[in-house]
């Protein structure tokens, strides 16, 4: 019997699957995505697979999905009624927040409206200090009144965050016993237990973002659960975190807050998981789609984790997010730095007469100009198109045609003519302004802290990242650009590459020198046994796991910390290696370091993972390659600034390892097109059926 | 377009140059050691050109629109361009010699390239305490000799490396040392990697080149201000309003603003402000320009980009010795305050003529809280300083925000969970005041309550604000906020304090600091019923014909 595995990433425009066999056969299917019910899209995926092989509860093994619906109950204020208790004297703790407003001069622009609504904070007496001391114990009739408001305001669920339950929760504990003691069924949620790290503002917005779209996520994962049993296939599958590990989607509808940016994190994990197998140990990943570009980094296989995300966060004027436009979480995202550019980025000329892109995109309605439907304005779709950079014959696998006449006019209208340039000279011009976007996220992810590009490999994908890619690597000075199979839906295949994670945190807050080895020990292994305890909930065994152990560590006095692996807690050196490392990562991401101050452990990490479907893997990754002759599909000869040429089109399946392609060149296929620059050349390997383009 | 420059090329070095002073902040933020560059991100980074004349600029503070951007000049006009070389950092504070309060240590370092000077770039930071009076050196003085360690240029680095008797010098100056000196590596750092950065983006283009398509940003941002501002309603504005006192005296100090707008552009006339006074509530001509700029700033496109041709298109008049110009030796501490109060009454002024975009008074003071004394944890001395949030005002459509920063800062607040592992204290309360919002069709945002409780040691406690005896105004109509309180012992006897301030805090002792709410917007009597039932349902309202304080905002 043969055995598949699929997985469906819901996007903005499409819902894309991978679906593959035990054989190492994989096929891909593209369904538009419906927004009003995410999970009809994630059915008629399902049911492409089905068309292909009888799926049944035994021979689909393995499902992962990556979906949006959590951050959209945000966005779209489907958010439940929660309660908040808190500590005497702190009501608003969410209506101050972090006192700032997300814009310095926009005197209009307001910060956003707590997720819990002032008469639904209600505070209890009791008071605890920073080492736990007890400074007013709980009094449980304030206790009792706080409970008589929660029932009579029919929240849907409480949380409890006390200040310094972090490192004391009996407090919490005994106030979320007596809560739930006089309201039998309501759902209570201790601070202590979700994320128990310091800095009790963005430990509660963690808590209550994960409380308020609960409902929504738990409604959506079980409408999608019901869907695969009415066509007898095992409801139980995994969803994508935030942190790139899966999931169950019974645990998920437990921590939702874990599957904020599920689909932007399978990409990463596909990237991290071609660095490892190529070993590759300098990667960036560079994921360009309509409205955006992200990109993120990947060391020795491994993606970095950010523990400072905003939900709901809007874009910057300069690019990231707005601080304080959102609701932070401190659970674990993957780290990746976002612009406002992309394919549908729209190009215009500001008051001072420069010409501009982004970060007001077309979207995929009505989409650029040569789409034909009815958009005017120019994008960077457009200028590439001008630039012979997509052949309009071959966009979606020949799919959609493209009206390479109304790129040419919109540019003309909107860009050449109030610029006085050619149209050529304009949509070149839109193209290096959009790269310059691009190529100030790449700083900010390598040389801005401390990498330098050319010991990097560029990996690109999405549907925008292989025309960009080329460019970009160029004038930062990475060493290689690599485009994997199927570069357009390479978050979906990402998701078959997950492996099965979760992650503990706690604060504790100590000097560096007074930690013993066996303080390290005890307190990683107790933090440990949550990890295991969370995984076993999601049928992992504790052999299964594999376990490691971080310390998020900075000089005393400072507020940022940095995360200091330790490779090896059986060593009884261990606390003094984490201390050297410290020092060099300090010096590497700053310039510089004082090895005798005195450097504090601030927040102490366990990370379990236990693998996801490893055997699937090379079939997931590795792509399809047909032999035969190899010849341009076409050739048309295009104008750029420095003349004409004549570029020709490959269709990438028919590459073969021992085909280069010269630039300039374009490689069309499904999803994706890559462009290869004149002085530049591409070759297919012969291992995973990556294509590279390389200086010649 | 100027000649020869071509467009496109303009934007990715606008970017560039982003990027490089992006770079530089972060990298100075994550790696200082106080709280106020950390937590509350009081600093900001910038790059010259070699006339220096500011390029880029990175900053989370409006009050740093005006700081670098004249202590650099000045800084190298009285240390000699000559006397700097590539890989050297000169520091500055000196109140009088262009910079701000003694607070803002700024460090300026020239970039060579090939024996040749590109420009500069510099950086700017608030340490928590420079030494005076008292701790966090923002208290109630008379001179600038009083407020902490002067510094006029000091060479700190020399040829990349730190001279240590400067640093000691310094050291024993001041209360938080090891702090300050952690500061000062991180500003070091930040400077070399920014020249760094500057030094491979002119090898990239040329020297040449680069200078020329700085000149080119500069000119295409003054081309783009000069749009802007040919498009506001041309006129006179003015206003008046008044501070509570110098902080010795009980007469009012007059802050006077004319706004002219007409074919010369846009000028702030701050010639009528009264003379400096005795106290700490004097602000340098850099403080008060820092004001003007974020309310021309404000009313303009938000993504002009911030650099010499913005500035050069700022214009202001004042006389030297005023409130707003002052000159030594006058006390600087509380110029932030000054300069708040010259963007809200230049605000009030436009108020008329931008009906939908300018809002009621806000709370209108930064109010700088600092205390320090021995932690008896430790033994050692600690010096801790913050400012906090209060209400908004409201507009003409919408309520005011509530506890928020507003104008010419936007620095975070510290989690109460940090302070107290860090300090001696702890925070009884820190919660928005019912009823402090003014009335109005659209309400003022409400201020803010933080007690500070001094449970096992004997403090110092200063607070250097104002507006305990003027409330911020409504507009159209609405009511004024309720005016700041400073109390000791707010649950007992409830001793209030002026709003300058140094005393003594027993051990035990509580001080309660309450900012103001925002002003109101229109008629009360027209607010929304929907909207009057939630403020009595959030309990931002206590009853439904509160609107505020007694109605001139005149405290008796």
């Amino acid at each position: 019997m043969s055995t598949y595995q699929l997985g469906i990433d819901i996007g903005g425009t499409f819902t894309d699957a991978v679906f593959t066999d035990d054989g190492g056969r994989r096929w891909v299917f593209k369904v538009p995505t419906t927004p009003a019910d995410p999970g009809v899209g994630f059915v008629d995926a399902v049911d492409a697979a089905r068309e292909v092989a009888p799926l049944t509860t035994d021979n689909l093994v393995h499902l992962v999905h990556a979906t949006t619906v959590a951050t959209n109950a945000i966005i779209e204020g489907k958010t439940a009624r929660v309660g908040l208790v808190v500590t005497e004297g702190f009501r608003d703790l969410l209506e101050i927040g972090r006192q700032i407003r997300p814009d310095l001069f926009d005197l209009l622009r307001q910060k956003p409206k707590p997720l819990v609504p002032r008469d639904l904070v209600i505070e209890v007496r009791e008071r605890l200090g920073p080492t736990g001391e007890v400074l007013t114990p709980v009094d449980t009739r304030s206790v009792a009144r706080a409970a008589d408001l929660l029932r009579e305001a029919k929240v849907s669920g409480v949380v409890v965050c006390l200040l310094h339950s972090y490192v004391e929760p009996r407090h919490e504990r005994a106030v979320g016993s007596q809560l739930r003691e006089l309201l039998p069924g309501l759902e209570v949620s201790l601070s202590s237990e979700v994320w128990p790290e310091f800095r009790e503002y963005f430990r509660a917005s963690t808590c209550i973002v994960n409380m308020a779209i609960q409902p929504v996520v738990r409604a959506y994962l079980e409408s999608v659960q019901a869907r695969l049993r009415e066509r007898a296939l095992s409801s139980d599958f995994y969803v994508m975190q935030s942190s790139g590990g899966g999931m169950t989607a019974e645990a998920a509808k437990n921590l939702p807050v874990q599957l904020i940016e599920s689909g932007p994190a399978a990409g990463l994990i596909a990237t991290s998981e071609l660095a490892r197998r190529m070993d590759w140990p300098r990667v960036v990943s560079l994921d360009i789609g309509g409205t955006t570009a992200k990109v993120g980094l990947v060391l020795d296989g491994r993606p970095t984790l950010s523990y400072e995300y905003e939900v709901g966060a809007m874009a910057a004027p300069g690019g990231g997010r707005s601080k304080a436009s959102g609701y932070p979480i401190r659970t674990p995202v993957l780290d990746l730095v976002e612009i406002g550019a992309g394919g549908g980025s729209m190009a215009w000329i500001d008051s001072g007469g420069a010409l501009r892109v982004g970060p007001a995109s077309a979207g995929a309605d009505p989409g650029p100009a040569c789409y034909a439907r009815g958009g005017t304005v120019p994008t960077v779709t457009d200028a590439n198109l001008v630039l012979g950079r997509i052949d309009p014959q071959s966009f979606l696998g020949g799919a959609m045609k493209l009206d390479l006449d109304a790129a040419h006019l919109a540019i003309e209208q909107h860009c050449a003519a109030p610029l006085g340039l050619s149209v050529v000279e304009a949509a070149a011009g839109i193209i290096d302004v959009a790269n310059a976007s691009m190529a100030r996220a790449l700083r900010l992810i390598t040389v801005q802290r401390g990498h330098d590009p050319r010991d990097f490999v560029l990996v690109a994908y999405g549907g925008a990242g292989p025309l960009h890619a080329n460019a970009l690597a160029a004038d930062l000075g990475f060493s290689r650009v690599v485009i994997p199979p199927d570069p357009g839906v390479l978050s979906a295949a990402g998701l078959l590459l997950a492996d099965v994670t979760h992650i503990e945190s706690n604060t504790h807050l100590v000097p560096c020198d007074t930690v013993t080895h066996p303080d390290l020990v005890e307190r990683l292994r107790t933090l440990a046994d949550r990890v295991l305890r969370r995984l076993a909930d999601q049928g992992k065994s504790a052999e299964q796991v594999a376990l490691s152990y971080s310390l998020d560590m900075r000089f005393h006095g400072q507020s940022y910390e940095l995360n200091i692996a330790v490779p090896n807690l059986d060593d009884p050196h261990a606390v003094a290696a984490a201390r050297d490392a410290f020092i060099s990562a300090h010096e590497q991401a700053y310039g510089h370091a004082a090895r005798d101050e005195e450097i504090e452990l601030v927040n102490w990490k366990v990370s379990g993972v236990a693998p996801g479907f490893r055997h699937a893997q090379a079939a997931t990754i590795d792509g399809q390659m047909v032999d035969g002759p190899v010849a341009p599909v076409r050739s048309r000869e295009v104008s750029d600034r420095h003349g004409t040429a004549v570029i020709s089109t490959f269709d990438r399946l028919s590459l073969t390892p021992s085909v280069v392609v010269w630039g300039p060149a374009v490689i069309s296929e499904m999803g994706a097109t890559s462009f290869v620059h004149d002085g530049y050349h591409a070759s297919q390997d012969s291992r995973g059926g990556n294509l590279y383009i390389e200086k010649d | 377009m100027d000649s020869e420059i071509d467009p496109i090329r303009l934007e990715v070095v606008k970017n560039a140059l982003l990027a490089i002073t992006d770079e530089m902040s972060a990298a100075l933020q994550r790696s200082a050691y106080s709280t106020n560059i950390k937590t509350r991100g009081d600093f900001s980074c910038a790059m010259f050109d070699t006339d220096l004349r500011v390029v880029g600029q990175s900053f989370s503070q409006p009050t740093h629109l005006g700081s670098l951007v004249h202590s650099a000049p000045r800084l190298v006009a009285e240390y000699g361009a000559g006397n700097m070389r590539h890989g050297d950092g000169v520091l500055m504070n000196d109140a009088h010699r262009g910079a701000v309060h003694l607070n803002d240590i700024s460090l300026v370092s020239p970039v060579d390239v090939g024996g040749r000077r590109i420009g500069y770039v510099a950086n700017v930071a608030h340490h928590v305490d420079v030494g005076g009076s008292t701790p966090g050196s923002l208290g109630l003085n008379r001179e600038i000799f009083q407020e902490g360690l002067i510094l006029p240029p000091v060479q700190l680095v020399a040829g990349g490396v730190i001279d240590d008797d400067i640093i000691r010098l310094i050291a024993a100056n001041i209360r938080s040392p090891r702090e300050s000196l952690g500061d000062f590596r991180a500003q070091v750092a930040a400077n070399q990697l920014a020249s760094r950065r500057l030094v491979a983006l002119a090898e990239e283009m040329g020297t040449d080149e680069l200078g020329r398509y700085m000149s080119a940003l500069l000119n295409y941002t003054q081309r783009r201000v000069a749009r802007e501002i040919a498009e506001l309603p041309a006129g006179e504005y003015h206003a008046v309003d008044f501070l509570d006192d110098d902080g010795f005296g009980d007469t009012p100090v007059k802050i006077d603003v004319l706004v002219r707008i007409g074919d010369g552009g846009i000028e702030f006339d701050l010639t009528g402000c009264d003379a400096q006074g005795t106290g700490p509530m004097n602000a340098t001509a850099s403080m008060a320009y820092s004001g003007v700029a974020y309310v021309l700033k404000a009313l303009l496109d938000t993504d002009i980009p911030v650099n010499d041709g913005f500035y050069r298109m700022c214009k202001v008049r004042s006389t030297a010795g005023s409130v707003v110009n002052a000159s030594h030796p006058a006390a600087v501490a509380g110029g932030w305050e000054v300069c708040f109060r010259v963007a809200e009454t230049a605000f009030a002024a436009l108020a008329d003529a931008f009906p939908d975009r300018i809002p009621a008074a806000t709370k209108g003071i930064i109010c700088n809280v600092s205390f320090g004394g021995v932690d008896p944890r430790t033994g050692d001395y600690y010096a801790f300083y913050e400012t906090i949030a209060g209400g908004y005002g409201a507009h003409s459509h919408m309520d005011g925000m509530d506890g928020v920063q507003s104008h010419i800062h936007n620095t975070e607040n510290a989690p109460v969970e940090e302070i107290e592992l860090n300090y001696p204290v702890r925070i009884a309360q820190f919660s928005l005041i019912p009823d402090s919002g003014g009335g109005g069709e659209f309400r003022g945002g409400l201020g803010v309550r933080r007690d500070y409780w001094f449970v096992d040691h004997d403090a110092t406690f200063s607070v250097v604000s104002d507006r305990t005896k003027f409330a911020p105004a409504g507009v159209a109509g609405g009511q004024p906020g309720r005016p700041a309180h400073f109390v000791v012992d707010p649950d007992g006897v409830g001793r209030e304090l002026r709003s300058k301030a140094t005393i003594r805090v027993p051990a035990g002792g509580i001080v309660s600091v309450q900012t103001p709410g925002g002003g109101g917007y229109g008629d009360p009597a027209r607010r929304d019923g929907e909207a009057a039932l939630a403020d009595l349902r959030t309990g931002k309202v206590s009853t439904a014909d509160t609107v505020g304080p007694d109605t001139d905002g005149r405290i008796s």
